[in-house]
């Protein structure tokens, strides 16, 4: 079944794959810098009233909690990357590596960058684990 | 005409004759600045044919015609002439603060002719320009050098200090020149050349600005960039990383070469080495060049242990890699240790570090033995030889002096296959970019005019999608592992990297702004009115083609615009490797190159190039 994008419904699922992921598992094995926030814009064109941000309570390779939270609560994640929609969507569908995305200024990074730097593998099995999800988009 | 103080400092070394010289107008828009001007020089004035280290080859120090302005990056000189390591065109850019100073002094250059009878070094303080004996600072190391001029001629104001250490004195094949220690024009061997001029170093200090051409509107601009730069996320990396910044990411695009370029990606070499792990350790301080809004230089200190340091400049990336991941080498206070020994000798990290690969390489081949390096055990993972390396290879003892000659020449003394484990094009070494994962890179490295080069391209930025330059008509998405529609992607990168080198801007800044940025920072600072995007690529065209002119005078073919062996070999059964051939084919078309790698006719004189024709003997279209 696909799950929409963004919805609470899509974070549980991507939470189960995360913690299905070998991968991630040993990549994010070291993490101890506190929860990401993913936060996509506000976009009405494609339903999206106001900004909506995905918690991730990421620790030692596992993801303890996920939720929908609004910007107000996103930003108090010690890292919070934010673009709009569009982005968001070509990251899931792997088409954007969000290292080049934040790069690019296509996605705004709020947080220590070393830290993420350090982690670049563990988020790009972040990312995998995103486009593993069987993903409807509410534009389409 | 802004940009420019119109005065070319010439000195005969074989007379001591001073002399003042200008180029006209129209060549130093045509040439921008920089290596392009110098490229143009030598090719007007110079026996090319000459031996790279005798008194014929000129050694050119030249600024461009932003070097010293406040625009970000904008610190930045080059230093040119024939390579006493590759035979073809050389040149090496530099940040720090000596290229500003010379404009503030009053010069847009300095040529050395000829060669001295015995050390010497310039002190220019703005109009005066004068020979001093140097004989008791020869031997002494860059950082001892620049110590005892800077205490000598200070007077409550700083000089710049550009100098050769042991490994130009000795005339090692890849020495660089250092600006106050932290700072090196390291590649192709510039270091030699001086070292051949017996010119231990210039020391600058200047007492006038650079003024730009528009006033009002460079102001205007100034304030946009430096907002500009001060957000962009490349920018913020390097600040707080440094270049090393660049480990991390690498390791994950296998862009980071491994054991001399065999093995596959290793994440605990890129933890262990990584900017993140500079920081935690070893940074005392951030450190910029002049003008700079950036900051990516590093300060370090080991503070114990065999690698103990002092306080000064830390290891760019390439180092990191030369000393770090090329010999599998985890301990990051040792690479802090052999890049404090490659500064004070005045060595390039990237070719003397690929030097000392080899050397490891050959060693657990069978190819050399104990006995051929004195005793040394070149163990994969131990730096500790490759510590005793460069300080043999910058006193040309032992192997050293074998290794002095370059990574070429040295395979092809140990021989038994020792060539095929080389790494570079036209006698330069690779820098650490593993085209494997970058296919443009590769056409980058194969036709780059002084040899496998990083930095007359912004394919680093464009094909890793750091930077996107559209009004270039450049894309933003390019697959890294794919050679098609690459070659398009690289003439225009070349296009624009090309004239970084010659205005004299840092490709790091460029790599923050726009084309259009970079082309109104041209603009406002000479005047030209009609300088535009359009302009700035055909200016990059017309230098690469003049340099490319000068290769061919100097026998290079289209066999060697090519890629080593080892790049061409994949890493792994599922690996893949460059299409070399498809990538060459079609840049020669979009250069507009025959069949032997020269500019055609037609091509030299839609470029506004008439007057190379004749010499490179080219008839009919």
């Amino acid at each position: 079944m696909a799950y929409r994008f963004p919805s609470e419904e899509w974070t549980k699922e991507y939470q189960r794959t995360i913690n299905s992921s070998e991968d991630y598992k040993k990549s994010g094995a070291t993490w101890t810098a506190g929860p990401v926030c993913l936060v996509v814009s506000a976009n009405p064109s494609v339903g999206l009233d106001k900004e909506i941000g995905i918690w991730l309570g990421l620790q030692k390779g596992v993801c303890e909690e996920i939720k929908i939270v609004t910007l107000e609560e996103a930003q108090k994640a010690p890292f919070v990357i934010t673009g709009d929609y569009a982005r968001w969507k070509q990251v899931v569908l792997g088409q954007l590596d969000p290292i080049q995305g934040m790069m690019q200024g296509k996605l705004k990074l709020k947080g220590d960058l070393p830290t993420i730097v350090r982690y670049v593998k563990a988020s790009q099995d972040l990312v995998k684990c995103a486009s593993k999800v069987d993903t409807q988009f509410v534009d389409e | 005409m802004g940009g420019y103080k119109n005065r070319i400092l010439e000195m005969d070394l074989s007379t001591g004759k001073k002399d003042i010289s200008d180029v006209g107008e129209d060549d130093k828009k045509r040439f921008v600045g920089g290596s392009g001007l110098s490229a143009k020089l030598f090719f007007d004035r110079f026996d090319i044919r000459s031996n790279a280290l005798s008194p014929e080859n000129p050694l050119m120090v030249m600024t461009g015609p932003l070097t010293g302005t406040n625009l970000p990056g904008t610190s930045r000189f080059v230093v040119c002439g024939k390579s006493p390591l590759t035979g073809i065109w050389g040149e090496s850019a530099c940040g720090g603060n000596f290229g500003s100073e010379l404009k503030m002094a009053g010069w847009d250059g300095v040529v050395f002719m000829g060669v001295s009878e015995k050390p010497v070094f310039l002190l220019i303080e703005d109009s005066r320009c004068e020979l001093h004996d140097a004989s008791d600072l020869w031997g002494m190391d860059i950082y001892q050098t620049t110590d005892f001029l800077k205490a000598s001629y200070g007077d409550g104001k700083q000089v710049k200090v550009f100098a050769i250490g042991r490994a130009g004195e000795n005339l090692v094949k890849f020495a660089g020149i250092g600006n106050d220690k932290a700072h090196f024009a390291g590649r192709t061997g510039m270091g030699a050349l001086m070292g051949s001029k017996k010119v231990k170093a210039i020391v600058v200090r200047g007492s006038g600005v650079a003024e730009p051409a528009l006033q009002e509107e460079y102001r205007s601009l100034l304030k946009a960039l430096i907002t500009k730069v001060k957000a962009s996320i490349p920018a913020r990396a390097l600040r707080e990383m440094g270049t090393d910044s660049g480990l991390d990411l690498g390791m994950m695009t296998n862009d980071v070469p491994i054991k001399n370029w065999t093995s596959p990606q290793d994440f605990d070499l890129s933890f262990n080495l990584g900017g993140p792990s500079l920081i935690e350790k070893y940074l005392t301080r951030g450190h910029s060049c002049y003008a700079c809004p950036i900051g990516c230089k590093r300060v370090v200190k080991v503070a114990e242990g065999p690698y103990k340091t002092e306080e000064g400049p830390g290891p760019e990336y390439e180092t990191c890699c030369t000393f770090g991941t090329m010999i599998v080498n985890k301990d990051l206070a040792g690479v802090i240790k052999a890049n404090e020994l490659c500064n004070r000798a005045g060595m390039d990290t990237i070719s003397g570090g690929a030097a000392i690969a080899l050397a490891y390489e050959c060693y657990e081949k069978g190819i050399i033995t104990r006995k051929d390096t004195d005793g040394l055990e070149l163990q994969w993972g131990n730096i500790d030889p490759a510590l005793k390396l460069v300080e043999m290879i910058a006193e040309r003892k032992g192997i050293g002096s074998i290794l002095a000659e370059g990574t070429r020449s040295a395979a092809a003394k140990f021989g038994r296959g020792a060539e095929e484990l080389v790494v570079d094009v036209k006698g330069l070494d690779a820098p650490m970019h593993d085209p494997r994962g970058w296919h443009g890179m590769g056409l980058g490295y194969a036709v780059s005019t002084r040899g496998a080069c990083h930095l007359q391209h912004m394919t680093l930025y464009v094909e890793q999608g750091m930077s996107a330059y559209p009004e270039t008509g450049l894309e933003t998405n390019y697959k890294g592992p794919q050679s098609e529609g690459k070659a398009g992607m690289y003439l225009i990168s070349e296009n624009l990297g090309v004239p970084c080198n010659s205005a004299c801007l840092c490709i790091f800044v460029l790599g923050c702004l726009s084309a259009s940025d970079f082309a109104e920072m041209v603009r406002v600072t000479t005047g030209w009115k009609d300088f535009d995007v359009a302009e700035l690529l055909k200016s990059g065209q017309r230098i690469n083609l003049l340099k490319r002119t000068i290769n061919a005078l100097l026998g290079m073919k289209r066999e060697d615009d090519r890629l080593p062996k080892r790049i061409l070999t994949p890493l792994s059964p599922e690996g893949n490797v460059p299409d070399i051939d498809l990538m060459l084919r079609e840049y020669y078309t979009l250069r507009g190159l025959d069949e032997m790698g020269r500019p055609k006719r037609e091509t030299l004189e839609k470029a506004g190039l008439g007057e190379l024709i004749s010499r490179l003997c080219l008839t009919g279209s």
